[in-house]
Formats: structure tokens, C-alpha cells, sequence
């Protein structure tokens, strides 16, 4: 007796999950395939925009970064606090928190030329102290600023190389 | 059962259905937020962060839908009590791991709510969906012995 009151509720919520993960899917389906394949954004989505530039960095994707780095034609700029750098950065990354950009500037020009690409990220999503300091960067005079909008956790989830230690 | 409680469980029904139909509907608008505040709880691998986010907000929304309506209720509420126990689970963890994140539960990138409000937040929507969930329960007896 107890089952066979019990069976429809499961099978009911089943559905209603079905539901909802079928609906879930087709409405996302263009961030899902993206999330999914990395390597499709990078297949149609080939090149890096050579020149900008307002004061808003344009936003990059995981491939793209993953390609000037590879390249080492960029420098690859942490936005974080200092203790989320030693915890794990972006292998090769220079730190410049945002909160310290007024005293950290003058030690960062020093290993930035004006002319450098550089590529801002922080913890990604809805971390926007890298737009921030990307903005700023542009206003202190460099010209080619990006923001790598995925950050630490989408490079390290990808299984790039990443490191450990004070700046 | 008494008028009060009836009336009481209609109530909280609705009120339990509006409060999952309004988180499910804002996060909707905003799936990336959404799976960047799952991905803070560091408990999902990189794609299924995404595929939570993509489909969780539509679950929240059709429970709360069935609740506001009053059809399917003990399922919807079994949903919700299901889902609360996986939110405060997580939120738990988050706590004992000691992450300082958002609980992203409705709007994504606002003001940040600290664990424990969350936990107690979970916790009331819990209790009401399982009140709810018994008179559900007891009204189909009620229907199935008439």
C-alpha cells in the first residue's frame, strides 16, 4: 500500500525534473555548447583583436588567452588580493591587486612596458576587479589591455599550468 | 483537519511556491552569474557547474509554479524539500570549508548573504515545504479511502 502511494510521487518529480532539464538545456543551449567545448570557441572564434581601444578592455576567452600565452605574447595579469595569488595564480602571472594599484604601479611599469599585451583575469564570472583594473590600466597609459573572463578557475579547471607562492 | 490548518497550509503553500518561482526567474536571466556563484561552492566539476545553472533555475520555477497552482503538490513539494537538503548540504560544506562566497540563492551579484542566513533561511522553506508536503499527503488518503 505504502509503495504504490510512494511510486507516483517519484515518478512525478521525475517528470517534473525531465521537465525542467529539458526546458533548462534547450534555453541555455548556445552557453551550454560553449561551456562544453572550449575548443569550438577557439575553432570559430580564431583570432585575437589586434588593436583597441576605449577605456572598457575587450573580454577574452579561455582559447584565446590560452593562444598569446602559449605565444608569450601577452603578460598575464592577476587582479587578485595577495593571499589568493599565493594560493594559486596563473603560472608566469604578475600580481597587481587592484585594491594596491596606486602603490603597486610603479613596480609593474617596471616589468610592463606601455607597448605590452596584457591580460587581466581574477576569479572569473562575477569578478569584476578585473574589468576594473583593466579600465585603469588603459587610463595609466597601456594600450593593449584584455580581461580574460573566465580567470583562475576556468585556467586551472582547463588543467593549465598554474603555481603556488608569494608574488 | 482542522479550517486553521487547512487555511494555514494554503497559505504556506503559495507563499513556499512564490518564493521558488521568484529565485528560479531572476536566475534564469542570468545562467553564466548563476554558474559562477556554483562554481565558488568548488564541489562540481568545470561543465557541470554550467549544466546546473542551466537547469536548476527552471526546476525552482516549475515546483514553484505547481505549488502557487495547487496541482501535483506532494510532488513539487517533495522537490523542494529535496532541493533545500541539497542547498544547505552545500551551504554546510561551504561553511566548513571556510569559503567566503555569495549563496547565490536569488539574485546573482548582489549584496552577499552570509552562510549561516542562508542555512536558517533553507531551513524555515524546509519545514513549511514538509507541513505542506503531510497535508498533500493526508488529503490524497483522504481521497484515496472516500
Amino acid at each position: 500500500m505504502k509503495t504504490n502511494r510512494n511510486l507516483p510521487v517519484i515518478a512525478e518529480m521525475t517528470l517534473i525534473l525531465l521537465l525542467a532539464t529539458l526546458v533548462g538545456i534547450v534555453w541555455n543551449h548556445r552557453l551550454l555548447s560553449d561551456a562544453w567545448s572550449g575548443k569550438a570557441v577557439l575553432a570559430t572564434q580564431k583570432s585575437v583583436p589586434s588593436t583597441q581601444q576605449g577605456t572598457t578592455p575587450l573580454p577574452l576567452g579561455l582559447m584565446q588567452v590560452k593562444e598569446l600565452y602559449d605565444r608569450k605574447e601577452a603578460l598575464i595579469v592577476d587582479a587578485r588580493d595577495n593571499p589568493s595569488f599565493a594560493a594559486g595564480h596563473i603560472k608566469g602571472a604578475l600580481s597587481l591587486p587592484l585594491g594596491e594599484l596606486d602603490a603597486g604601479l610603479a613596480a609593474f611599469r617596471a616589468k610592463a612596458p606601455p607597448t605590452a599585451t596584457l591580460v587581466v583575469y581574477c576569479n572569473g564570472f562575477n569578478c569584476h576587479d578585473s574589468m576594473e583594473l583593466g579600465s585603469r590600466l588603459l587610463g595609466a597609459g597601456y594600450r593593449k589591455v584584455f580581461v580574460f573572463l573566465g580567470g583562475y578557475p576556468e585556467w586551472r579547471d582547463a588543467g593549465y599550468p598554474i603555481a603556488e607562492g608569494p608574488p | 483537519m482542522n479550517l486553521f490548518r487547512k487555511h494555514l497550509r494554503s497559505v504556506l503553500r503559495i507563499a513556499l511556491g512564490a518564493v521558488f518561482f521568484y529565485a528560479g526567474a531572476l536566475k534564469i536571466n542570468d545562467p553564466q552569474a548563476f554558474a559562477g556563484n556554483i562554481a565558488a561552492y568548488k564541489l562540481l566539476p568545470y561543465f557541470a557547474n554550467y549544466l546546473t545553472a542551466a537547469i536548476l533555475p527552471w526546476l525552482e520555477v516549475f515546483c514553484g509554479l505547481l505549488l502557487i497552482i495547487g496541482l501535483r503538490v506532494r510532488a513539487a513539494a517533495a522537490m523542494v524539500i529535496l532541493l533545500n537538503l541539497i542547498f544547505m548540504a552545500a551551504l554546510a560544506v561551504a561553511m566548513v570549508r571556510g569559503l567566503d562566497i555569495d549563496c547565490g540563492c536569488f539574485k546573482q551579484g548582489g549584496s552577499k548573504t552570509p552562510a549561516w542566513l542562508a542555512l536558517a533561511r533553507d531551513a524555515v522553506l524546509l519545514s513549511m515545504a514538509l507541513f505542506v508536503f503531510r497535508g498533500a499527503n493526508r488529503k490524497e488518503k483522504d481521497i484515496s479511502l472516500s
